[in-house]
């Protein structure tokens, strides 16, 4: 009976000081809050709208050890990386003036000098050793990619010595996380770090705003712009209105039907093609799409280009393989079948599925033609893929029934329970091809669901843990493709368009087929 | 004192209740047929694809327009119709039948039923609808009969309390006791006595909640939960084209007149079944 | 009176006990975890290892009922934990997005006040005319839009068409306020002004109004002096059933705006699976239904002293 007093007791506590808080609270968030609208004197602002700053999408602060709290780090130009990826996805040097590999497991990378972080300690060896240390303690993707055995500093270089071969290593080092912050100034309350980059964070309210002042002692060029704002709109619509009313400058993540609004003088936009990628997994343990016929008149049957240019009204690009073309290995490096209803229909009337009852759906063996398409819908397109495919399919003579759940997640593991899983995964987020293939179609991937296996795969992806040439990897890359593409193993379909639009008068910002850059030293207002 | 009025005047009044009572009924007989016949009417395939088609404008041939399938508008919220409509109408008879069944038990009984129940259903209230409905569409999986389940084991209740402080008040009427001195059981005295004096009450309230039930499939078909592609539902297309308010607006605005239009109609069919039920009607305000 | 304050405080205890574990069951059976949850919205795959040592980290790879007896300890001893996703403390972070609900609320009921009680009266007493029609049609509208919808017509027409208001809410400011609180005003209106007619309607019908009508007194004296006194309870109980639930936070309205409260947290929380949050959203529901129920009660008893407090206070 005591217990239950107390637990009353409590609940009511907690109501009484919720009420109370309410005082304090409410001023202490108008301050933060009236900055946004303010335009003192000569002083340039810039406000930017963005639907993904926020803790649903691993984004809770701007610390790059916290989650995907790196790609805001990086996105709005707190932190930078050692290495950063060129357009064309090619990896150049950035806080590191160069590197030499001195063995497969020892690489020495040479810092650039005159660097300060913002919390005003200069960047050296020291630092940057600090800051990696801690990445691989807390962040586990980062210290499953870096396998990092030791890491010595002396002045501007540092050695980092791996477990196994890493060949992919400097990639790494240009993911987001990897983002060089002061560990010694550390991460506030708020999680605030202090970085390198142009801009300096000062104040962040997690899924609401973050602000950016302009640091006067960037080291590669002068930033334009006083006060920035980063704010969380994670409604499209209300993003697509905001930028309409003139409250915010620039968007990143504008639903597809308000861009015939932006398509005009007022504004710019600014798109490229992504490693991301709508595909669908065949089940090879599924009665219907273990059979190599089914698969390649399902290849054959989904209309990518009516996708893209009518659902997604042009704002994306018909996937061939795994990555766009704007990766040497991606693009149309490989060849995959193509949308063909009518040759679709023959290769399965040939393999023996016949509608035998006239019902529209073919049988063969008693087995009727039913696909199971397993998505979910946190991602736009994938519910409007579903739809497109049920159609397309469907006149070839495929039953599908959509599953379109937000808990996929444990349903793909039950491989009786789909035959085909369409999801939307980012296939080389540092720019390398062999992430892909390790997290999804070999048989040690922990999202090879459907249990694909091929001898060829297996023995090309050995080959690749082994090959340090970016050449050779590349070669090795297309390879790997057109072995899951000849299997029909899987459907890419297409590719994301990352697009930010901004209204006529803002420069320098500009959409990378990495999606990491956003706000950077070129950014500037009219 | 309560039959003051003159004869005529009061057979007017209860003229004009009973018109509009047919013509509301009428209507909303309409509206079931053309959600029964829906697939006889509709000019197209509600269901039928052709992108070369889509985001057209109204015109003679799709009055509607067309969505970003190419689909046409007008086909799809006749079709719509029968799924909005009749898991409306499902939804609001599961939770009259069970909550009055439960609540007059409760009322006429109390004791510890009457308690647990009570205490079962301020669980239910307390709740909060979204946790219960997104938990019970994930477990049952998506797909519209499983949003009615949901929404119902969070509704029910409100029908349960009505029909019990309903069954409290005419327990104690004299005309049951003269019916438990006559001899009557408690199932004969419900059926007979308490069922028909509360159905009124209970009757209306439905009829006005078939409207709201309609809004709240809407909204679990907003968060993905309730109709599963690429069935048409009003509310998952209101929802589905909302980011074309501005640049096809048809593809949102259609289904919302149909949503309005069947919103009004069960509306005003309840308010006047309320006018027609409500024994006063009969004598106030004939002088005012 | 205190005793029954006491009594009905009393079931807080089963209400939050049966309240939280239902919502810890439904959540755990709806599968899915925020260690997955978080991946699957980066879109970037998680090896298998990475995923369990996420899950370990959380607690989350031990039994359901385990999870559950961990939680009912910590909250007993006034711990709420801290959230899988953001990592921070949950009672601090619910306390820092109540204040923006509040405002919120309170605004909406007190202009659903404004909107709904004269309009109702209004057609109540102009019964089956043309104002009563009208009335009613418009309140039909209202009824029939999805609060999306609302919301997004209201910012065009103010934010984009006449700019005077912005599309997204900095802070507390009453221009900000002013759309959300519409939209849920719109909506709420039109269904109370409905009620509030057929209240009136009731009272108008009743023999006090005939009689005082046949005295001479004037029929305003009488709407204003008793019909709309005992209509008070109706209006009392509508309030109190909207603050409820606007208290819990609107979804879908506080995330169209970018209004930063509890509702918004609570979806955000539904999304991603994170327990802590979740249940801390669910208590607080809980705390304030049987709050409103109580203080409605109470309030019925001020109001109009013929209803007794106690017995069958439902």
């Amino acid at each position: 009976m005591k217990k239950r007093v107390f637990s009353i007791l409590l609940a009511l506590g907690l109501a009484v000081t919720a009420l109370a808080g309410c005082g304090g609270e409410q001023e202490a968030q108008d301050p933060a809050a009236g900055q946004v609208q303010e335009t003192s004197g000569e002083k340039k602002t810039f406000v930017f709208g963005d639907t993904t700053f926020n803790a649903e999408n691993g984004i809770a602060d701007i610390n790059p050890h916290n989650n995907s709290g790196g790609w805001a780090c990086i996105r709005y130009g707190v932190g930078e990386t050692l290495f950063r990826f060129t357009d064309s996805m090619e990896l150049e040097p950035w806080l590191a003036k160069g590197y030499e590999r001195v063995d497969d497991l020892t690489w020495v990378i040479t810092l650039q000098d005159g660097v300060t972080f913002t919390s005003g300690r200069a960047m050296d060896g020291e630092a940057v050793k600090e800051c990696l240390e801690a990445l691989v303690d807390t962040h586990v993707r980062a210290a499953g990619d870096l396998h990092i055995a030791g890491i010595t500093a002396q002045d501007q270089t540092v050695t980092i010595k791996t477990q196994v071969p890493v060949p992919a290593l400097l990639n790494f080092l240009a993911d987001p996380y990897a983002c060089i912050v002061d560990m010694q100034a550390g991460v506030t309350q708020e999680g605030i770090v202090s970085g390198t980059g142009p801009y300096r964070a000062v104040s962040l309210v997690p899924d609401t705003s973050l602000g950016l002042v302009k640091n006067e002692d960037y080291w590669n060029g002068n930033p334009k712009i006083d006060e920035i704002t980063v704010r969380t709109i994670s409604d499209g619509d209300t993003l697509t209105m905001a930028l309409q009313s003139g409250e915010i400058d620039a968007a990143y993540g504008m639903p597809y039907a308000s861009y015939p609004l932006f398509e005009n003088d007022g504004y710019t936009i600014s798109g490229c093609a992504t490693s991301r990628v709508f595909f669908g997994a065949m089940n090879f343990e599924s009665e219907i799409t273990s059979d190599p016929a089914v698969r390649k008149a399902i290849a054959m049957g989904i209309d990518k280009e009516g996708f893209v240019e009518t659902l997604l009204g042009g704002n994306g690009y018909p996937a061939v393989g795994a990555f766009p073309d704007n990766f040497s290995f991606g693009g149309d490096a490989v060849s995959a079948q193509t949308y063909d209803p009518e040759g679709a229909k023959q290769v399965l009337e040939d393999a023996g599925w016949v509608d035998t009852d006239g019902d529209g759906v073919r049988e063969k063996d008693g087995t009727s033609l039913v696909l199971r398409w397993l998505t979910y819908p946190s991602r736009q397109e994938l519910p409007l893929l579903a739809e497109a495919a049920q159609s397309s399919l469907g006149e070839i003579g495929f039953q599908v029934e959509v599953n379109c759940t937000a808990d996929h997640n444990s349903i793909r593991v039950d491989s009786g329970a789909w035959d085909i899983y369409v999801s939307a995964m980012v296939t080389a987020p540092t720019g390398d091809p062999e992430y892909f293939f390790n997290y999804h179609c070999l048989d040690a991937s922990s999202n090879n669901d459907g249990h694909y296996h091929s001898d060829r795969l297996e023995e090309l992806a050995a080959q690749m843990a082994q090959t340090f040439d970016p050449e050779q990897r590349a070669q090795l890359a297309i390879q790997m493709q057109q072995t899951l593409l000849d299997d029909n193993a899987y459907v890419f379909c297409s590719h994301l368009r990352m697009s930010m639009i901004s209204r006529a008068g803002v420069t320098g910002l500009t959409a990378h087929p990495c999606d990491y850059y956003e706000i950077t030293v070129d950014l500037d207002i009219a | 004192m309560r039959k003051t009025g003159t004869a005529d005047r009061k057979k007017k009044k209860w003229d004009g209740i009973r018109i509009r009572l047919w013509i509301f009924g009428g209507l909303a007989l309409l509206l079931v047929l053309a959600a029964f016949f829906a697939e006889a009417i509709c000019p197209y395939d509600p269901y039928a694809q052709d992108l070369s088609m889509a985001l057209r404008a109204p015109d003679m041939l799709h009055p509607f327009g067309t969505d970003r399938f190419g689909r046409d508008m007008l086909s799809r919220v006749i079709a719509g119709a029968r799924t909005s409509i009749f898991s409306a109408l499902a939804l609001v008879a599961v939770i009259t039948v069970t909550g009055t069944v439960l609540g007059v038990i409760c009322g006429y009984f109390g004791g510890l039923a009457d308690a647990v129940m009570m205490r079962i259903s301020d669980i239910c209230l307390a709740f909060p609808g979204l946790v219960a409905a997104m938990g019970i569409a994930a477990v049952l999986g998506g797909g519209i009969q499983n949003a009615v389940i949901a929404l119902a084991v969070v509704s029910w209740p409100k029908y349960a309390r009505l029909a019990r402080s309903q069954t409290l008040a005419v327990r104690e009427e004299p005309y049951v006791a003269a019916a438990r001195l006559a001899g009557s059981g408690p199932g004969q005295i419900i059926i007979r006595h308490i069922l028909p004096n509360i159905a009124g009450n209970i009757l209306v309230t439905a009829m006005l909640d078939v409207g709201t039930m309609m809004m709240e499939i809407a909204a679990l078909s907003f968060l993905g939960l309730g109709a599963q592609t690429p069935t048409a539902e009003w509310g998952s297309m209101m929802s589905d084209g909302r980011s074309m308010l501005q640049t096809y607006p048809w593809v949102v605005l259609t289904p919302g007149l149909a949503i309005f239009v069947s919103v009004a109609v069960f509306n005003l069919l309840g308010d006047t079944l309320r006018d027609y039920l409500d024994p006063r009607r009969l004598h106030k305000r004939n002088e005012m | 009176m205190g005793k029954y304050i006491v009594k009905r405080l009393l079931w807080l205890i089963p209400i939050l006990l049966g309240i939280t574990f239902l919502s810890f069951a439904v959540i755990h059976l709806a599968g899915g975890d925020a260690a997955q949850q978080m991946a699957e919205n980066s879109g970037i795959a998680l090896s298998q290892e990475a995923l369990e040592a996420q899950r370990e980290a959380l607690g989350l790879d031990r039994p359901f009922l385990v999870q559950y007896l961990d939680w009912l300890g910590g909250f007993l001893t006034g711990d709420l934990g801290t959230s899988y996703v953001s990592g921070q403390d949950v009672f601090s972070t619910f306390v820092s997005k109540l204040p923006a609900t509040l405002l919120l609320a309170v605004t909406s009921v007190a202009l659903t006040v404004v909107i709904s009680v004269p309009l109702g009266i209004l057609a109540a007493v102009r019964q089956n005319r043309f104002a009563d029609y009208l009335i009613r049609m418009v309140s039909f509208v209202g009824n029939s839009l999805p609060n999306f919808f609302v919301a997004l017509v209201l910012m065009y027409l103010f934010a984009i068409r006449f700019q005077v208001f912005p599309v997204i809410s900095a802070g507390t400011g009453w221009k900000s306020l002013a759309l959300p609180a519409l939209t849920l005003a719109i909506a709420m209106s039109a269904k109370y002004l409905r009620q509030i007619r057929a209240a009136v309607l009731e009272e108008l019908g009743k023999d006090y109004v005939t009689g005082a009508r046949a005295r001479g007194i004037p029929f305003s004296v009488t709407l204003w002096k008793s019909v709309l006194r005992c209509c008070l309870s109706t209006i009392l109980t509508l309030l109190s059933l909207s603050i409820g639930n606007l208290l819990g936070g609107t979804a879908i309205v506080e995330s169209i705006f970018m209004w930063d409260g509890v509702g918004k947290m609570a979806v955000d929380a539904i999304n991603m699976r994170d327990y802590p949050v979740i249940q801390a959203y669910v208590v607080w529901m809980a705390v304030i239904y049987v709050a409103v129920n109580l203080i409605t009660d109470i309030s019925y008893r001020l109001w109009d002293p013929r209803i007794r407090l106690g017995g069958d206070a439902r």
